[in-house]
């Protein structure tokens, strides 16, 4: 089975219905959550407002671990919606995959696609650059491009857009690698029943790996994106 | 033929590359924890930035790896 792509002509601009679909199950997904968890708010948390007020604490810790939060504050919600959503996106592969026409994929997660990460890390490092000439002025942030040695120049312009490259393909590479081996576990399981039976274990333990891997990647991405921010806002290093 | 053959060099030499790199990060983060125990908690949350950033090339290794396997 192929990871074919179901790319269909919408007046005349090609859509990949997989992605537009995927990406709304994870928005619904992501808002869901959030609502459900602040219905009757109190002081004193009780239940589901409890996993929201520890995923804000997180994203909290991992903002101020980067920046003061006099400047870091604002950031503070992006980092939130980008954690729960990359960590929505990079689950919802794992239970299901649906095929239509013998070897399109409908149902994958949203981040197994090399288009979104990116879309991703590139709106993430545009962030970064606005926020640097709002909150520096325009002087200060193009002093900041030859602001250890004046020669570091080039390789200051080459350092964005190898972070942007790194920072969506990291993503994509992690949890597209684990949706093939999901698929290639389950070829095996089809081809003979012993081979049912030794993919079983595999793909419990694969299953459980994947859940972690996707934990670790929607962490590492919403940290660097705190990281990049800090060193176009910040400069006290 | 060539295929598969491209493959498995791509991915022998990226689990080479991610084996080294997180088996030198791993050990650096148990000596420090064995020297400073209360430490381990940061220790740790490092260790796992750490093997994200190295396991990031080795991993577009293997997506190379699968592009060339299904050729």
């Amino acid at each position: 089975m192929n990871h074919g792509e179901p790319i269909r002509e919408i007046l005349g601009i090609p859509f990949n219905l997989s992605n537009v679909l995927m990406i709304t199950v994870s928005t619904l997904i992501v808002f869901i959550i959030a609502v459900l968890c602040t219905r009757r708010l109190q002081m004193k948390p009780t239940g589901a407002q409890n996993f929201l007020e520890w995923v804000v604490d997180f994203v909290k810790g991992i903002v101020n671990s980067n920046m003061d939060w006099k400047t870091g504050g604002r950031f503070h919600l992006l980092g939130v919606t980008l954690i729960m959503y990359v960590f929505v996106s990079n689950m919802l592969g794992l239970p299901f995959a649906f095929y239509i026409n013998g070897d399109e994929l409908l149902w994958k997660s949203p981040t197994a696609d090399p288009i979104i990460t990116l879309t991703l890390a590139i709106m993430v490092v545009g962030l970064s650059h606005y926020y640097g000439v709002k909150l520096q002025g325009p002087k200060k942030y193009v002093k900041g491009f030859f602001k250890p040695m004046a020669f570091m120049f080039p390789m200051k312009l080459m350092e964005e857009f190898s972070n942007t490259l790194t920072l969506g393909l990291r993503l994509y590479g992690n949890i597209y690698a684990g949706e093939v081996l999901l698929n290639l576990l389950v070829n095996l399981a089809k081809v003979s029943i012993i081979g049912a039976i030794a993919a079983f274990p595999m793909m419990m333990v694969w299953q459980a790996f994947s859940i972690f891997i996707g934990a670790i990647q929607a962490f590492i991405f919403t940290l660097l994106t705190m990281v990049y921010i800090s060193h176009k806002v910040s400069d006290d290093h | 033929m060539t295929g598969a053959l491209a493959a498995a060099i791509a991915i022998g030499l990226a689990a080479l590359g991610a084996g080294l790199g997180n088996g030198l990060i791993v050990s650096k983060t148990v000596e420090g924890m064995a020297r400073q125990p209360e430490a381990s908690g940061m220790l740790r949350t490092t260790m796992f930035i750490g093997i994200a950033f190295v396991e990031a090339i080795p991993i577009m290794g293997v997506v190379v790896a699968f592009i060339a396997l299904f050729q």
